[in-house]
């Protein structure tokens, strides 16, 4: 780069001083080298308060002795209008204040007459602003007004050379993965390729020494957070070796967590996250915590802190609904408007009848079950995040009084947005939605190296998740951004557009076989000439102005049945593409609870249908795919299947208590009363006793005999549902191995077969 | 999550729940099979049930029922499916 100043360094991050007066900027030397920089550092948040209040407000404040300067200022503060409003600029003492003083501001006027701003923003955010830099942003000029060289947003910037080390800490005599002690003695460390045993501690030094020497910018865990990182510390501790003689981080600290272990249900399903333990002066990644390290790698997070301002760790620690709310107080920011600490607008009053109008998802066409020739299939790219910009649709461009007229209304809703000025979703996704189709493009450019495009090949998979959680937050109660009425209006979009696309694609000689949200199977009339499907999607993408994607033809496409109705659902197939790749969805092999042996069955039956080339020939494979289930019930009948192939797991949404009913699930949770979870043997469900119903994982040997009908039963109804557009039932396969009928009380009787016909066309 | 109507697809199975109590006094097995016709015939139109977003529940629930008859009607007569 002629001309362009020189790179001082890259600024690896920023922190707050512990005294929280300031931030220390982190800063890699071109030399390899690492420096700390102490900055003082204090940024205001914003309070409204009447004119006739004012003065008592400020004379309150002065008396304050957390309020390092209070002042009034005229600027804008919210995101609605942009007209300046009178208000007070506070400043903190230090950061530990910002909080207890904003809530006794609020408490004086009384928790609503006085609307606070920027209460919330993390130091090292406002920082990075003040300073216009961003995480690892390289720099020119001396650490105190050092400049960033290139802006945040672009997309070819050089890697920067972090060092990255793996730790690992192997504690107690027991095998690996079994739980051990806190205080047991901690026997192997390793640390990148290096091995080292031996007294604990000369150990613990080692590690010591070896981390200063090689200086790594960031450790990778796995289970660093839960259990390696407290185990060396507490293990340090009981040798006398203080903070100053044993730290994994560029400078002492780090040995208490820097937030507490917690329980958390989300879902229906309760989740426990671990204390987190952070290393000073360089990054600590726990893969068992962290959801986006194995999926985005180092640079999609590095991409998604330098655009969010979020310090890295945060980004790796937190979900990407996190990146999009900070990326989204950015554009805010950006704007002039400032961050409402809490969202002074309720949700308003709505009639029921509307309701039922708003509150709905997406379309979806239930697919008609059996086999099919020749089926197109086609997605939306981003549809969600591509509707909110194209209708500009965000909280503050609902209902405007400046385009009475404007077309973007929400179909059979009525919400109308802003026609002139694009509100703040758009403007934060638009640029998101550009940097990730470059950088899908640039990840299939051969001419780059394999290391490149599997760097962009993350960023765009970071920016995909940004992307898809853009929509969710919409609806959170909590989103400060957020409103209802943009939720179901994008949703009132999407079906809108799915209906005109059924449509169009009826015209076009196509006949909807399947659709969800945002993607559609279509099979092609033999008889009406069918489209270019390449073509079609360009040009109707083009139409409704959207990237209309086309993701192949299946030779031929199963959609299997529900097993309480019979009828298709959406989202459980399994067919194979023109190209010879299998897509499966919803069926064993994707579930969680499956014992491997179904797995494996399912595996092997899909494999008979792999070199069928169209749906005639899969109807064909019937009966050497019954001899191939044959098969399998007789070796489960001989008792020779490998018990550990049979495990079932089960994860509690409760706790069994003495009224739940007695299945397996909850004999084995007898047997390990504390686990959330259970994976278990059936030994013989028609015991009454616990203990020999089921053989429990990690509570006895899983050794021994199994319950032969019990098994066979899972596989009749393995077998049956991918079979079932073959016309095989369960019921005929019950009686083909002459196993009892697994019939359920209060379930429907055994079904008829589903007529084995291919359906090219008619349903 | 957060929802505040039930989706069409949840206040179907509750209705078809009251239904059931209905069926339970049927004796014969074609009145049986042909009132499971009717509940499949609901079950079937399920995508577009949900696209009209109707609040009158019965209404959605007897025109899919209706046009599951209308076209088995059809074929009954022989007649092919119109393009």
């Amino acid at each position: 780069m002629a001309g362009s100043p020189a790179i001082s360094g890259w600024l690896l991050d920023v922190d707050e001083r512990p005294d929280g007066r300031g931030v220390r900027m982190w800063i890699r030397r071109p030399d390899g080298s690492t420096r700390v920089d102490p900055v003082e550092f204090a940024c205001p948040f914003y309070v409204e308060v009447p004119a006739d209040e004012r003065a008592e407000v400020m004379r309150r404040l002065a008396d304050d002795g957390r309020a390092a300067s209070v002042e009034p200022v005229v600027r804008r503060l919210r995101l609605e209008s942009s007209r300046p409003v009178r208000a007070l600029a506070v400043t903190p003492r230090a950061a530990p204040d910002r909080l207890p003083l904003a809530r006794s501001i609020d408490a004086l006027g009384g928790y609503f007459r006085y609307p606070l701003y920027n209460v919330d923003r993390p130091l090292v955010s406002e920082f990075y602003r003040a300073r216009r830099l961003y995480p690892f942003a390289p720099l020119t000029g001396p650490a105190e007004s050092a400049v960033a060289l290139e802006p945040a947003g672009r997309i070819d910037y050089r890697p920067i050379p972090l060092r990255v080390v793996e730790l690992a800490v192997r504690a107690g005599d027991g095998p690996r993965g079994a739980s051990v002690p806190v205080d047991a003695p901690i026997r192997e460390i390793r640390l990148g390729d290096e091995r080292m045993d031996g007294p604990e501690e000369p150990l613990l030094r080692a590690l010591a020494e070896r981390l200063a020497r090689e200086d790594p910018d960031l450790l990778l865990t796995d289970g660093g957070d839960g259990d390696d990182l407290p185990r060396l510390y507490a293990r340090a501790r009981a040798h006398g070796l203080g903070p100053d003689r044993f730290h994994l981080g560029r400078i002492p600290g780090g040995e208490r967590p820097f937030r507490p272990a917690r329980s958390f249900a989300s879902y229906g399903r309760i989740y426990h996250r671990p204390a987190a333990y952070r290393v000073p002066g360089r990054f600590h990644v726990d893969r068992t915590t962290s959801f986006l390290y194995d999926d985005v790698g180092l640079a999609g997070l590095i991409d998604a802190a330098r655009l969010s301002r979020l310090p890295f760790e945060t980004v790796a620690r937190q979900s990407p609904g996190t990146v999009f709310t900070a990326l989204e107080i950015e554009a805010a920011l950006d704007a002039g408007a400032a961050v409402p600490w809490k969202k002074y607008r309720p949700e308003g009053f709505r009639t029921a009848d509307h309701l039922v109008r708003a509150d709905r998802g997406g379309v979806i066409f239930q697919p008609p079950v059996g086999l099919h020739d020749a089926v197109d299939e086609f997605d939306f790219v981003s549809l969600f995040p591509h509707l909110m910009v194209r209708h500009n649709l965000s909280s503050e461009s609902l209902g405007c009084r400046c385009c009475p007229a404007s077309p973007h209304v929400a179909p059979g809703l009525g919400y109308r947005f802003c026609a002139r000025r694009p509100g703040l979703l758009p403007r934060t996704l638009a640029p998101l939605i550009a940097r990730r189709r470059a950088l899908r493009r640039s990840a299939r450019r051969t001419d780059r190296s394999p290391e490149a495009r599997s760097r962009d090949r993350g960023r765009a998979k970071m920016l995909k998740w940004i992307l898809v959680t853009a929509f969710g937050y919409q609806g959170y109660r909590n989103a400060r951004f957020g409103r209802i009425e943009v939720h179901e209006a994008i949703n009132a979009f999407a079906r809108q557009l799915l209906a005109d696309v059924a449509r169009a694609a009826a015209r076009a000689g196509y006949r909807v076989l399947h659709g969800i949200v945002d993607s559609l199977w279509l099979s092609v009339d033999p008889a009406a000439s069918p489209p270019d499907p390449e073509r079609w999607a360009s040009e109707l993408g083009a139409a409704v102005d959207l990237p209309l994607g086309y993701e192949g033809r299946y030779r031929w496409i199963a959609f299997l049945p529900s097993a309480r109705t019979g009828l298709g659902v959406p989202n459980r197939f399994f067919g194979r593409y023109a190209s010879g790749e299998y897509k499966i969805r919803g069926i064993g092999s994707r579930r969680h609870d499956t014992p491997d042996y179904l797995r494996h069955v399912e595996r092997e039956i899909l494999e008979l249908f792999a070199r069928a080339p169209d749906a005639a020939r899969v109807l064909a494979e019937r009966p050497r795919a019954l001899a191939r289930a044959d098969l399998f019930a007789a070796e489960l009948r001989s008792g020779g299947v490998d018990p550990h192939r049979l495990l079932i797991a089960h994860r509690f949404g409760r706790t069994p208590n003495a009224a739940s009913p007695f299945t397996d699930a909850v004999a084995a949770a007898r047997q390990r009363p504390e686990a959330p979870d259970v994976r278990y043997v059936v030994a013989d469900r028609t015991s009454r006793s616990w203990r020999r119903r089921v053989r429990v994982l990690g509570a006895e040997p899983i050794e021994g005999p199994y319950d032969v009908g019990v098994y066979l039963g899972l596989l009749a109804r393995t077998v049956a549902t991918l079979l079932a557009p073959l016309g095989v039932t369960e019921a005929e396969l019950a009686e083909r191995w002459a196993i009892a009928p697994a019939r359920r009380p209060g379930r429907p009787g055994p079904r008829p077969p589903i007529r084995p016909v291919i359906r090219p066309w008619s349903l | 999550m957060g929802r505040t109507a039930p989706t069409y697809r949840q206040a179907l199975e509750a209705r078809m729940s009251r239904w059931e109590e209905f069926a339970r006094l049927l004796t014969t097995p074609e009145e049986k099979a042909a009132f499971e016709t009717l509940r499949t015939g609901a079950r079937r139109y399920v995508a577009p049930a949900t696209h009209v977003g109707s609040p009158d529940l019965l209404e959605t629930i007897l025109l899919s029922v209706l046009l599951d008859l209308a076209r088995r009607l059809r074929e009954l007569e022989g007649r092919p499916p119109e393009r």
